[in-house]
């Protein structure tokens, strides 16, 4: 198992390289995913926190340098963040290798109703692994994308709650928002 | 009780984070108005069809609750640091504490729809460049920095929350910010209602305080946060900063201000990005 980190020095934010390399092993192991090669990108020119995981070996995961972000203290390191940004971009490639993700379009081009579907199932299986997360920011977000009623909030929790679901599962969650 | 309060005493618990408007715009970073996100984007404007759309309103929100306890903060300084009759007059006094009553709802609300949006208090920086334009020792000035400038700003921030809650159909985000949006044309109005009458005789004082308040326009418009084009996040509202007794001519004038912070902020950017030379 080897973890790059690009770039080795930073220039913008205040991050470490080695301090990124050990979190995603910390990840990589938590997630049954100890054997596999990582290459993470950091784009330190954009203060957002997308972040774009591509399977294959390595399994190359990019992200924008807020991502990694303290939010309280701009252009400096949190671990915390580090390790949500980097644990729902690695679920969603393990997801795609256990061939139930087939039908998945690649990460970049994902709606933003399919992105709001998966990363809910992303970070209610990290909270299940011991995360710390608000799960009140998640539940916005998925409202944001499907309605603010009572039908999006019982299919937030089934997704939520779930650690079996296949895409087309998850699509069909998603559109039974609607009713 | 003491007098002009400096913005590096504000009272914060260990939640909060202060930085200054320098060293915010000291970041070099765009927000992704650049390459690969500029591409797959038409518009930076905040509305929910961009990929980042939540991350970016709770951001806001928590930036107008910080806000909003600096304007409270900065009112309440206005009724108490000058001499009521002498320097500032009683009705002045009256109005200010009249916003300061208004502001202390809209941190009750602010803080009620952070949590609603998934934000913890103190999980963003707060920029203290708020208050900082209210700390100007003449009453004037602190009208056209604070209740023109500033709550103009938040006229223009809450327009473009209001439409967003009804984009998105946030039924509370979208009827908080209408309620909020209306006391701040209230605020602008009192501040451009009693510049006049307080310069009326004095056309030099008039003349510092509204240059005063194209300065305080400029750092508010962080390098292209708020203007006319579809770069800029926050769209200026011209209809209900006509309401709030801005001319036309004045609007305009802001919003060549802000166009001209975007274009600084853009040049900025393109030389960290541009290559290093061999």
């Amino acid at each position: 198992m080897t973890v790059t980190v690009e770039p080795s020095i930073f220039s913008i934010v205040n991050y470490d390289a080695n301090e990124i390399a050990e979190v995603a092993n910390e990840m990589l192991k938590l997630l049954g995913m100890g054997s596999k090669n990582l290459t993470i990108e950091v784009d330190e020119t954009v203060a957002m926190s997308r972040v774009i995981a591509t399977a294959g070996d390595p399994i190359v995961v990019h992200v924008l340098s807020s991502a990694f972000e303290n939010l309280k203290s701009p252009l400096s390191f949190s671990a915390d963040n580090a390790r949500l940004s980097l644990g729902r971009g690695l679920l969603r490639v393990r997801d795609r290798q256990s061939g139930n993700f087939d039908d998945a379009p690649l990460d970049d081009a994902l709606s933003i109703v399919e992105s709001a579907v998966w990363e809910t199932y992303c970070v209610g299986r990290l909270v299940k692994l011991g995360l710390k997360v608000h799960k009140q920011r998640w539940h916005y977000n998925f409202r944001n994308r499907h309605g603010f009623n009572d039908a999006t909030d019982r299919q937030f929790e089934q997704i939520w709650n779930a650690d079996n679901l296949d895409w087309s599962q998850l699509m069909e969650i998603s559109r039974n928002c609607a009713t | 009780m003491r007098k002009f309060f400096p913005v590096s005493d504000l009272a914060r618990d260990e939640r909060f984070n202060q930085v200054t408007n320098e060293e915010r715009m000291a970041d070099p970073r765009g927000s992704g108005n650049t390459g690969v996100i500029r591409k797959a984007r038409s518009t930076n404007r905040l509305t929910p069809s961009r990929p980042d759309a939540t991350d970016a309103a709770r951001n806001l929100m928590h930036g107008i609750m910080v806000g909003e306890i600096q304007a409270l903060e900065g009112a309440g300084r206005t009724c108490f640091d000058f001499v009521t009759g002498e320097e500032a007059p009683f009705a002045l006094k009256l109005d200010m504490a009249r916003q300061c009553w208004d502001e202390a709802r809209h941190v009750e609300i602010s803080v009620k729809l952070s949590e609603w949006m998934g934000t913890e208090l103190g999980q963003f920086v707060e920029n203290t460049v708020l208050f900082a334009a209210a700390c100007s020792q003449d009453p004037v000035m602190r009208l056209a920095g604070v209740n023109r400038a500033l709550e103009g700003l938040a006229i223009d921030v809450f327009t473009t929350m209001k439409e967003f809650g009804e984009i998105a159909g946030d039924p509370y985000l979208a009827f908080c910010e209408d309620w909020m949006l209306a006391d701040e044309v209230t605020h602008v109005k009192m501040g451009s209602d009693w510049l006049r009458k307080i310069t009326e005789n004095d056309p030099e004082r008039r003349k510092k305080a509204l240059e005063f308040q194209t300065v305080v326009d400029k750092l508010f418009s962080y390098g292209g946060l708020r203007s006319e084009s579809d770069e800029s996040p926050i769209l200026l509202a011209r209809r209900f900063r006509e309401l709030a007794g801005f001319t036309d001519s004045e609007i305009t004038e802001i919003a060549d201000v802000s166009l001209a912070a975007l274009n600084e902020r853009r040049e900025a950017l393109e030389r960290t990005l541009a290559p290093s030379p061999a």
